[in-house]
């Protein structure tokens, strides 16, 4: 069965293809000796689509919703448009790594894709951290920094906003 | 008025035996950081300007070990603090971010420090000291659940951890699992009566190491943050290191 992996960076959204798995088995330590070589990794896990998010606005939505494991509208069509179809009332014939079971199940209930998460995949997910500036050719040295920088604040302003229900604010 | 170290000709700035930490000569000795935003202090800590002799200023902030668990395990003797000038470094327990602001000045504009605290308190002075120093990127969310952080965080060189948990092994292991390079670094400081208030504070340290040694960390070194901090110790080592060490390593 076919393996995509999805991975949701600061930037956009990528999907993955990961091929010759079967002489590695599914071994998580295989894996691990692999990630470290972008040449040897970039024969294992191959880019299918990339999404960049369209606004600071888009991606702080994003971000909220993968934080809490909901896939969005713009996720969903991402999926749809980039994997193959599934039909209807059957199982897909491939499945999606994804790096938290909640996100998984949410896509699985909704799009009928099959997800799958765990040891393995967050193994594979931590190759495509790795090397994730180079298998996206639109993506200057610093681009990715950047987003993170501009999305990290967003995301954190948003949180730290006074709020009646924590106690933890402070009473001004 | 300031008193100590006013700076001036009389203060002579020299580079520490780590690479992006420096010695103030004075009166009295004191370890500074390069001030990424000179005219600035973070916490009101005191600033030294020292002019070089081609005339050019250079601002140095002092870095108080009684307020910052890394500048004692600093003054500790600690071998190497694996964090320097371009490294990329996840900071675990960022509080108000005095720590993380001499962090930023160590590793420079080449640098990022992903900052992460939990409590919205601190987070707010946080998120504010993070404005003027675009290599510090905020991050209030709990460290527990790095799954919540992950597209906010790309794969660092070292985790700092400052986090004061019973189960903090357990979260720098997480997040070594999400974002830190085989061959990376982990400096965590660990406060013994947060842990087991009940036993010797030595006894928690030791168990706490090899709670380490159980998920793939290589702990290389352990220094006490006394007189500084009490019943604090500082670890060092290495994650998922190569099989075959290289000298140096």
């Amino acid at each position: 069965m076919a393996l995509y992996l999805l991975y949701e960076s600061a930037s956009g959204y990528a999907l993955f293809q990961a091929q010759g798995l079967d002489e590695i088995g599914q071994n998580t330590e295989a894996v691990r000796n692999s990630v470290a070589d972008l040449n040897r990794f970039g024969k294992v896990v191959q880019l299918t689509a990339f999404h960049p998010f369209e606004s600071a606005l888009d991606s702080l939505n994003q971000c909220n919703s993968v934080s809490e494991g909901l896939m969005t509208d713009e996720l969903r069509s991402f999926l749809e448009l980039n994997l193959p179809k599934v039909k209807e009332g059957k199982k897909s014939k491939f499945s999606v790594g994804v790096a938290e079971p909640k996100l998984g199940s949410h896509i699985s209930e909704t799009t009928k894709i099959t997800c799958q998460s765990g040891e393995f995949v967050l193994e594979l997910l931590r190759g495509v951290r790795l090397h994730f500036d180079k298998f996206i050719k639109d993506l200057k040295p610093g681009d990715l920094e950047k987003a993170q920088l501009g999305l990290g604040h967003s995301y954190s302003r948003a949180k730290v906003k006074f709020n009646v229900n924590r106690v933890d604010n402070m009473v001004i | 008025g300031r008193g100590g170290m006013k700076g001036g000709s009389k203060v002579i700035v020299e580079p520490h035996r780590h690479e992006g930490v420096f010695v103030a000569k004075g009166k009295e000795d004191a370890l500074v950081t390069k001030n990424m935003v000179p005219g600035e202090a973070v916490y009101n800590e005191k600033r030294i300007a020292v002019q070089n002799e081609d005339g050019t200023k250079v601002e140095y902030r002092v870095w108080n070990p009684f307020r910052s668990k890394l500048a004692a395990a600093i003054l500790g003797g600690v071998d190497n603090i694996w964090i320097k000038p371009g490294a990329k470094v996840l900071y675990l327990g960022a509080a108000s971010g005095t720590t993380v602001s001499h962090v930023s000045d160590v590793v420079g504009p080449t640098g990022v420090v992903y900052a992460v605290e939990f409590s919205h308190r601190s987070g707010r002075d946080l998120v504010n000291m993070a404005k003027k120093r675009t290599n510090v990127i905020p991050i209030i969310e709990d460290a527990r659940h790095p799954s919540k952080y992950r597209m906010l965080v790309g794969m660092v060189d070292v985790i700092f951890s400052d986090v004061a948990q019973p189960d903090q092994a357990r979260i720098l292991a997480l997040n070594a699992s999400y974002f830190l390079k085989a061959g990376g670094h982990f400096v965590i400081s660990i406060k013994a009566n947060c842990i087991d208030s009940t036993v010797p504070a030595e006894a928690v340290f030791q168990s706490e190491v090899k709670k380490l040694q159980q998920e793939q960390f290589k702990p290389f070194e352990q220094v006490t943050l006394e007189p500084f901090e009490r019943d604090h110790a500082c670890v060092v080592g290495g994650y998922r290191m190569p099989k075959k060490q290289k000298a140096g390593q």
